[in-house]
């Protein structure tokens, strides 16, 4: 009798400790595996009476991967996990120059979902609140009206 | 002379239980010459199915191993699943670890929803298998109450992508770009143009091996002899209850780690609807690989996968070819998915009859000598 | 003493006893819709024609579960066979020309042999596995519905009212029945009273078949068919063929489904083809639970008053909850009533039956 009493305080003992580990191992995934998607701004900006002048073009690396190619004016983008992000950008600063590589990397704020990177901003090495916005997905007007159909083998044929 | 019969006997089983699998050999033999499609495309989608349903299937091994039948009941793990994968798409968790976390989301409500499920099918013994099936729909009501009514506006959801319009309720469907085919690309193997979902067969493999060490636990065994007679296994002091509930627990759990194996290769959740089908598929496929509704091998599963979704592949185009409406073969593969189900029930039904009544007489039999003896 | 404990208990838990808690609910639950509807701006006497219609429309397919109830071979999931025969009967009456009330008798006619045949296959299979007879029977609905759904593309009807205009053949999934038998029961001695529509022909029609089946259930081989469902081994002792009983009853079920779906159709309008007969079973089968009815034990009165309350729920509801709280959560709460009232009746213990 006593020894089963023992037996079941060691096992929950080794329950609440494996009910730990499934939580912490939750929580540690949830803090990798937070996706994020950055864009990459190659476009003039304005900001506290400085201003940010775009590149002829550049290339941007991630994970030793081309993710964009962009000329004066565009955005390009990457979907990342985590917070902690690498880049190499092979920059052509004029047009006819050589080209520069540059390799970068920060820390990405967790709680934003999309993040627009101001690249002329981030390399001339403004503050971080400058180069950095967040990205604001505008709803287009027909994703506003979608029905929702449920289904199941209950349902009645379409009445009247 | 004993023996031969033994043997004939023997014989007449292995043809009953291969009756499924050799009739669909046959169909699929018909069907593929006329499909015309390249082997190529053949075996590609044949190696990307098995790697979507095959863990959902092997969820169904274990109600059968505790003589519960099929447990159609798998639905409510998908359940689970699908509510893991609409959160952390919402909290956007990508990649692994997503699903990683997704599974561990849905394991929790799999076990409350097959504790629920283990608990009802307890008080209909005997009828596991209807009842299971109409507590599939039960369940989907609560899960449409859940996530059309209860998602956004009691349980938050951030992002408009995700949530319907009108501010409360999920979408039809939920992108899961994110996670889509992360687990079937992780480890990349392309062999002649067949691209081998590598990792998600290490994670089948490793459940294969996990349900062939269970079957040799205590719990295993109690389980498999709860299964054979309850009266029996309730005289050696096994607490069938339990036994029977936890069986339920451990099929519903499997299948929504299983859903969401799957929804990664689909890299879509048919928000409400994805989950209705699956139980049916998964049980004729399995029933299509040789088991019946008391026997169920991991073989089964595999050869049941192939030859089942062979015909799904197939037999709309030959159906096609033939009518020159595509809609017949349709139709047609869920007449068979339908049928075979049906055959297989008939077969253990009237198999179980046999058995019964051939019990009977031997008892009747025994009496009688007992009788004459005095 | 303890006998007068037992007179003293309260009436209220006799009632939930007898009535069971999930009825009464149910009951409590439609009663508060009807008082709520005047306040919430819906019109009493249209919310209760409609039940009344839907009632009239659904109420013998409800009743084609009585039959086999009684034999004991459980709860009608294959009811779609039945409606099988019935849609049979229906496009053919069509295609052979005949318009107005005489495709609703000759719809009758054409579908009744369908039914016996269907009717007997379905019952020597349901006597081959006793005791598994509800799984298999869903099964079978099924099968014969996806079945029928090659049958419907591949039959070589002709009729222009019923095939795709376009390729020239296979059926449609919804055909019209204007200028067909709608509305041909309802408009017999249909009473108008303000918004009060009442479809005395169909009531009619109903009544007369419960008052055939309450009168067939009390014949010798009706008694019969009751002593083989409530215990088949006392049925067979006092000589009693038990599977010519349930053949019969399976039979009966299944014909009553057929005219139960053509009865539907001339108040619904429409003939539905295809996937439409999957979806028909289920809400019978809750509504006659509803009613009061348990796996194997089954009264015209638990039809009559399971009908209505399903059918009060499903038509209230919405326009109840739609005009109240702006949000239409109708459909998931059927889902779940319903659903909930089958597995309620599955797991009571019962007598008798295998």
């Amino acid at each position: 009798m006593n020894n089963k009493k023992k037996l079941s305080v060691r096992s929950l003992i080794v329950r609440i400790v494996a009910l730990a580990a499934v939580i912490a191992l939750a929580v540690i995934l949830a803090v990798i595996g937070r996706g994020h998607t950055v864009y990459f701004d190659n476009k003039k900006l304005d900001a506290d009476g400085t201003s940010y002048d775009p590149f002829y073009k550049v290339e941007v690396f991630v994970n030793d991967k081309s993710v964009a190619k962009l000329s004066e004016g565009d955005r390009g983008m990457v979907p990342v996990m985590g917070q902690d992000f690498k880049m190499v950008l092979h920059i052509t600063p004029k047009k006819g120059s050589k080209k520069v590589g540059s390799a970068v990397s920060m820390k990405l704020p967790y709680n934003i979902d999309g993040i627009v990177l101001n690249l002329p901003a981030l390399l001339s090495g403004a503050a971080e609140d400058v180069y950095m916005d967040e990205f604001i997905p505008t709803p287009t007007a027909e994703e506003e009206t979608e029905d929702v159909v449920i289904t199941d083998e209950f349902a009645l044929p379409s009445d009247e | 002379m004993n023996e031969k019969t033994m043997r004939k006997a023997k014989f007449g089983a292995f043809l009953s239980r291969a009756s499924v699998p050799m009739m669909f050999i046959i169909i699929c033999a018909l069907c593929i010459p006329i499909a015309g499609l390249s082997p190529n495309y053949l075996v590609n989608e044949i190696v990307t199915r098995m790697g979507r349903n095959s863990f959902l299937i092997l969820s169904l091994l274990i109600p059968i191993m505790a003589g519960m039948g099929l447990n159609f009941g798998m639905t409510l793990g998908a359940m689970a699943g699908e509510i893991g994968l609409i959160l952390v798409s919402d909290w956007q968790i990508v990649g692994i670890p997503g699903m990683v976390l997704a599974m561990i989301i849905s394991v929790p409500i799999s076990i409350l929803l097959g504790l629920f499920c283990g608990k009802i099918l307890n008080m209909a013994k005997g009828r596991e298998m209807i009842t299971s099936y109409i507590i599939s729909y039960f369940i989907n009501g609560v899960y449409q109450l859940v996530v059309l009514y209860l998602m956004g506006s009691v349980i938050p959801i951030k992002h408009g992508s995700i949530k319907l319009p009108r501010g409360y309720g999920i979408r039809n469907t939920v992108s899961l770009l994110n996670m889509r085919q992360h687990l079937d690309n992780l480890i990349p193997l392309n062999i002649k143009g067949v691209k081998v979902p590598v990792a998600t067969f290490i994670v089948i493999a490793v459940l294969c091996l996990v349900i062939v060490w269970f079957r040799r636990t205590k719990l295993g065994q109690d389980m498999r002899a709860v299964g054979q007679d309850m009266e029996v296994a309730r005289d050696a002091g096994i607490n069938v209850e339990r036994t029977r509930i936890i069986s339920i627990i451990i099929s519903t759990v499997l299948a929504g780690i299983g859903m969401v194996i799957y929804l990664q290769n689909m890299g879509n959740i048919a928000t409400y609807s994805a989950h209705s089908q699956i139980g049916m598929f998964c049980i004729a496929a399995l029933l299509v690989g040789g088991a019946s509704v008391d026997k169920a091998s991991i073989g089964n599963v595999f050869l049941g996968v192939i030859l089942f979704h062979l015909m799904f592949i197939v037999a709309p185009r030959a159906g096609a070819y033939i009518t020159g409406d595509s809609m017949i073969g349709e139709y047609f593969r869920v007449f068979v998915s339908y049928a075979v189900i049906t055959i297989a029930l008939v077969m253990y039904e009237t198999n179980k009859r046999r058995v019964k009544s051939m019990e009977g007489e031997r008892l009747r039999l025994d009496q009688e000598k007992e009788g004459k003896d005095e | 003493m303890n006998e007068t404990k037992n007179k003293e208990k309260s009436w209220l838990r006799n009632l939930v006893e007898s009535f069971g808690l999930p009825r009464l609910i149910i009951t409590a639950f439609l009663l508060i819709l009807l008082i709520l509807a005047p306040f919430v701006g819906a019109d009493l006497p249209t919310q209760i024609s409609n039940i009344i219609a839907r009632f009239s429309w659904n109420g013998i397919l409800v009743l084609a579960m009585v039959p086999m109830v009684h034999s004991g071979c459980g709860l009608n999931f294959g009811l779609p066979l039945g409606i099988i025969s019935g849609l049979l009967g229906a496009t053919l009456s069509i295609e052979f020309g005949f318009t107005g009330a005489m495709s609703f008798v000759m719809a009758i006619v054409i579908a009744t042999p369908f039914a016996l045949i269907f009717g007997t296959g379905y019952g020597w299979l349901l006597n081959k596995i006793k005791g598994g007879e509800m799984m298999i029977a869903t099964y079978v609905g099924f099968s014969s519905v996806s079945l029928m759904c090659m049958m419907w593309l591949i039959l070589p009807y002709k009729s222009p009212n019923m095939v795709w205009g376009l390729a020239g053949k296979g059926l449609r999934t919804t055909i019209s029945l204007e200028g067909y038998y709608s509305q041909v029961l309802a408009n017999i001695l249909r009473i108008k009273i303000g918004n009060l529509v009442i479809p005395t022909g169909t009531l009619l029609f109903f009544a007369l078949l419960a008052a055939a089946i309450w009168a067939f259930l009390h014949t010798k081989t009706g008694t019969a068919m009751t002593a083989v469902g409530s215990n088949p081994v006392f049925a067979r002792a006092a000589g009693i063929n038990v599977d010519r009983i349930r053949l019969l009853s399976v039979v009966m079920s299944t014909w009553l489904a057929a005219i139960g779906i053509l009865v539907y159709e001339q108040g619904f309008g429409f003939v539905q083809l295809y996937m439409a007969p999957f979806y028909m079973a289920l809400p019978a089968v809750s509504a006659i639970l509803i009613g009061g009815a348990s796996v194997n034990k089954a009264t015209i009165m638990n039809v009559i008053i399971g009908t209505i309350l399903f059918q009060g729920i499903v038509t209230m509801t919405p326009t109840v909850m739609n005009n109240m709280i702006h949000m239409d959560m109708s459909e998931v709460i059927r889902i779940i009533a319903s659903n909930g009232m089958i597995l309620y009746a599955l797991t009571r213990k019962t007598e008798g039956s295998k």
